[in-house]
């Protein structure tokens, strides 16, 4: 029977998280509680772990020959890491949204419609409610409701970008990873991502890693410092930025080093 | 390497101390003179009229690090603190000249001497807490900000036992409205340099704290 202990209404709830690639040690006992319907900021120096972090949280490691991972991840109660957890369900339930936009070659409604027809979730009419969903969620329906059958390289990087949030959303997670969604977009597109990020914790989880201090400062509520695969400060990120308890943030985050 | 930033705050810093030097001579220089019975209001608007413009300055200077660099941690706690800093010595100068002009307008009437008045008394502890604020901004000293806290207790205690003495004061004394002018100036140059002592607080602690 899968794991389940008793949580005290986090969404995720990281216990003594330990990953490995081959001999480096790249988390380090990592721990650490996150509530629904927020949206965390991860942040530290390159290098630091923050991507290996968000990628345990979908079980993304695994697929990376030479990785370890020890500890617990907790999502609902239900741990990840456990011998009878469905690692796709995982991918399902805690989408991922990389750095650069990545759509498949397929046409715009066929990018957004491929995650529930593989998880057989959805067809027919129902599905093409679903997409319009998730694409209405993403903040790009307006654009593209009249070019469904385009393909997705058409369009510019940042409706790319929403493509791809749309197309996370279409299969119904609880929690949306993002890995540096805006470094390869211009500031308007940004804008719209950052909006979005806000408008999504509404009804999702948001973990997102960045390597800007203000989009940190702009889109989250709580922000994880790490540094050398450990967790040096997490908090509210308006204390973060305010007044860090610790001496390597107030470094970090004003530009001392990093 | 220097951050960009810190080019902007040196700058920043300097305005704020040449600020922090003219706020307390033009506090020191009108208390001396109405005490004394000497005029100083032309010098007085003089130096007020220049923490005017260097309050102008200070803003300015604060909006374009805020927008620049968007600061964040002490960097922020510094440029916001420092915009209000500007303005408490801004009014330090505004009621430096209130005083000095209310001597002016008003000396010829008045009889007697302010020795061992509790407006004297008064006077010298506000001096004494303009003082201590612009130490402990130079500084970021907290300790030192957190001491104006006892200070202005003595200075509240001051104020209305002067009120009250010139409550008990003929209306024939023709002075009377200048006394109380002068101590409520007095009062309110206390409260800035309470509020200077919190933002120091701030700046060094991040802590926000109360010293009235």
């Amino acid at each position: 029977m899968m794991a389940i202990y008793m949580f005290d209404g986090e969404k995720i709830d990281i216990r003594n998280l330990n990953v490995w690639f081959e001999d480096n040690h790249v988390l380090k006992d990592i721990s650490l509680k996150i509530r629904g319907n927020t949206v965390t900021a991860v942040m530290g120096p390159s290098g630091c772990g923050k991507t290996t972090l968000i990628r345990a949280i979908n079980r993304m490691n695994d697929v990376i020959e030479g990785s370890r991972t020890t500890g617990q991840i907790y999502v609902d109660g239900r741990d990840i890491y456990d011998s009878n957890s469905n690692v796709y369900d995982v991918r399902r339930k805690v989408g991922m949204v990389f750095q650069k936009p990545n759509p498949l070659p397929k046409s715009i409604y066929e990018n957004v419609a491929f995650g529930p027809k593989i998880h057989k979730m959805a067809r027919g009419k129902e599905l093409d409610q679903v997409v319009e969903k998730s694409l209405r969620e993403a903040a790009l329906w307006d654009e593209v409701n009249n070019r469904l059958k385009d393909s997705a390289f058409e369009l510019s990087g940042g409706q790319q970008q929403r493509l791809c949030i749309a197309r996370a959303l279409a299969v119904k997670p609880d929690v949306v990873l993002m890995d540096e969604p805006c470094s390869a977009l211009d500031p308007a597109a940004t804008s719209k991502i950052e909006q979005l990020i806000r408008v999504l914790s509404e009804n999702y989880t948001v973990i997102i890693v960045t390597h800007n201090m203000q989009q940190a400062a702009r889109v989250s509520d709580f922000t994880v410092f790490l540094y050398l695969g450990e967790i040096i400060e997490y908090g509210k990120t308006k204390n973060i930025f305010e007044n860090p308890q610790n001496e390597l943030t107030e470094k970090y985050i004003t530009g001392e080093f990093g | 390497m220097r951050r960009l930033l810190d080019v902007g705050l040196e700058e920043l810093t300097t305005i704020l101390f040449k600020m922090g030097g003219i706020a307390e001579e033009a506090v020191g220089l009108s208390i001396e003179g109405f005490l004394e019975g000497v005029d100083v209001s032309e010098k007085v608007q003089s130096l007020s009229a220049v923490l005017v413009t260097l309050s102008v300055d200070a803003e300015d200077k604060t909006f374009e690090l805020l927008v620049k660099y968007q600061p964040v941690a002490s960097d922020l706690r510094v440029i916001k603190s420092y915009m209000k800093i500007a303005y408490d010595f801004e009014r330090y100068g505004r009621y430096a000249l209130d005083i000095s002009f209310d001597h002016k307008t008003f000396a010829e009437l008045r009889k007697d001497a302010f020795t061992n008045t509790p407006l004297q008394k008064l006077a010298e502890k506000v001096i004494k807490m303009v003082q201590t604020s612009v130490t402990a901004f130079k500084n970021h000293d907290a300790e030192l900000a957190r001491k104006l806290a006892g200070i202005e207790d003595e200075v509240d205690k001051l104020y209305m036992s002067t009120l009250k003495q010139y409550s008990k004061t003929s209306f024939r004394d023709n002075s009377l409205i200048s006394k109380i002018l002068v101590t409520r100036y007095l009062e309110r140059i206390a409260d800035h340099a309470t509020y200077i002592g919190e933002s120091v607080v701030y700046i060094a602690t991040g802590e926000r704290v109360t010293l009235r």
